[in-house]
């Protein structure tokens, strides 16, 4: 029952990546459609990580001094600033620690 | 591609510029081992999961589901709504991969993650395969090591969430993101794709990210039509 899971798990995923890397299949994306398609990493990028700086315990969380929103911050003004992924990601961790401990304490 | 380059140099490049990622999905697997096992899974099971399955979000919503009793079709139906989304990487890297042999399309297809097909645009130069190969394999080994780990950790685990390790990941997305917010569409798709998808995670949606993702790049597409620039 469980390796039947799996396996139907497996397939299922293993179509959805694969289908359109496959030549016989008969489509030629477009100019539009490329187009429309080059918006996929900025959506995939913001989709995945909006619900984790809004949404905690399945409520919405707006205040400013939310950690993660906190860091998030800091993370886009560093980047921006430097273009270094290094310190962007260890700078902006640092915050989003400390302002967590600060959150939790205070 | 750059024939100068060796395969293996590639791979490690690839290795490399994945890094990241690897080190930020890790609490994921550590808690997608434990959690399996913590649900009444066998350790073979929930290591199976990530060998085969090989897929974060669709992994732990099916131990989810097992562990409240869910059947085996509306489990197979929920993975089918969180994956739909690699429809859209498949189709962005068809033409990249049209003229390499099958077991090259398959094994690229089978490690297509978000997580490589977000390295495969951050990397500058052409479309290579080695690249692409050592930056997936070493993801895929990442993730597997880090879902044993969880798995021998068990219930031994203190709560990961309370670490906030999570953060790591927006973080290393948000350095990802910046570079790509050079004009207007670009910040009109973010804004449209976080609304949905804040939207749709509080009411709980399955396919929540795929819808996100259509209602992003739909809008990106429209301002930038709008704006007058012809699709090349």
């Amino acid at each position: 029952m469980m390796e039947l899971l799996i396996l139907g798990m497996t397939l299922i995923v293993f179509l959805s990546r694969y289908l359109f890397l496959e030549p016989l299949l008969p489509i030629r994306p477009g100019p539009r459609l490329l187009h429309f398609l080059s918006f996929s990493i900025p959506a995939v990028l913001a989709a995945v990580i909006a619900p984790m700086i809004f949404v905690q315990n399945q409520t919405l969380q707006l205040e400013p001094m939310n950690p993660y929103l906190l860091g998030a911050v800091i993370a886009a003004v560093c980047m921006k600033l430097t273009g270094k992924t290094l310190l962007t990601v260890t700078l902006s961790l640092v915050v989003f620690m400390l302002s967590r401990f600060l959150h939790s304490s205070g | 591609m750059t024939d100068t380059v060796s395969p293996i140099q590639q791979m490690l490049a690839g290795t490399r510029m994945i890094l990241p990622l690897t080190l930020a999905v890790i609490p994921w697997g550590i808690l997608v081992g434990a959690y399996g096992v913590e649900s009444g899974l066998s350790a073979l099971h929930t290591q199976l999961l990530s060998l085969s399955v090989f897929a974060g979000a669709s992994q732990l919503v099916a131990i989810g589901m097992l562990e409240s009793g869910a059947g085996m079709a509306s489990i197979l139906l929920t993975t089918l709504l969180i994956t739909s989304r690699h429809f859209l990487y498949g189709l962005a890297m068809r033409q990249d991969v049209q003229c390499l042999p099958v077991r090259w399309r398959a094994a690229l297809g089978f490690l297509l993650t978000d997580e490589l097909f977000v390295i495969r645009h951050a990397q500058s130069q052409h479309f290579c395969r080695w690249f692409l190969i050592g930056a997936g394999f070493s993801f895929y080994a990442g993730w597997n090591l880090a879902t044993l780990a969880g798995i021998l950790a068990g219930q031994h685990l203190p709560d990961l969430s309370t670490l906030g390790l999570d953060f790591a990941v927006v973080a290393i997305f948000i350095a990802l993101l910046v570079p790509v917010l050079s004009n207007r569409p670009a910040w009109v798709c973010v804004f449209a794709s976080a609304f949905t998808a804040v939207l749709t995670h509080l009411i709980l949606l399955p396919g929540g990210l795929l819808v996100s993702m259509l209602a992003g790049m739909g809008c990106g597409y429209l301002c930038s039509r709008y704006r007058g620039e012809k699709s090349t």
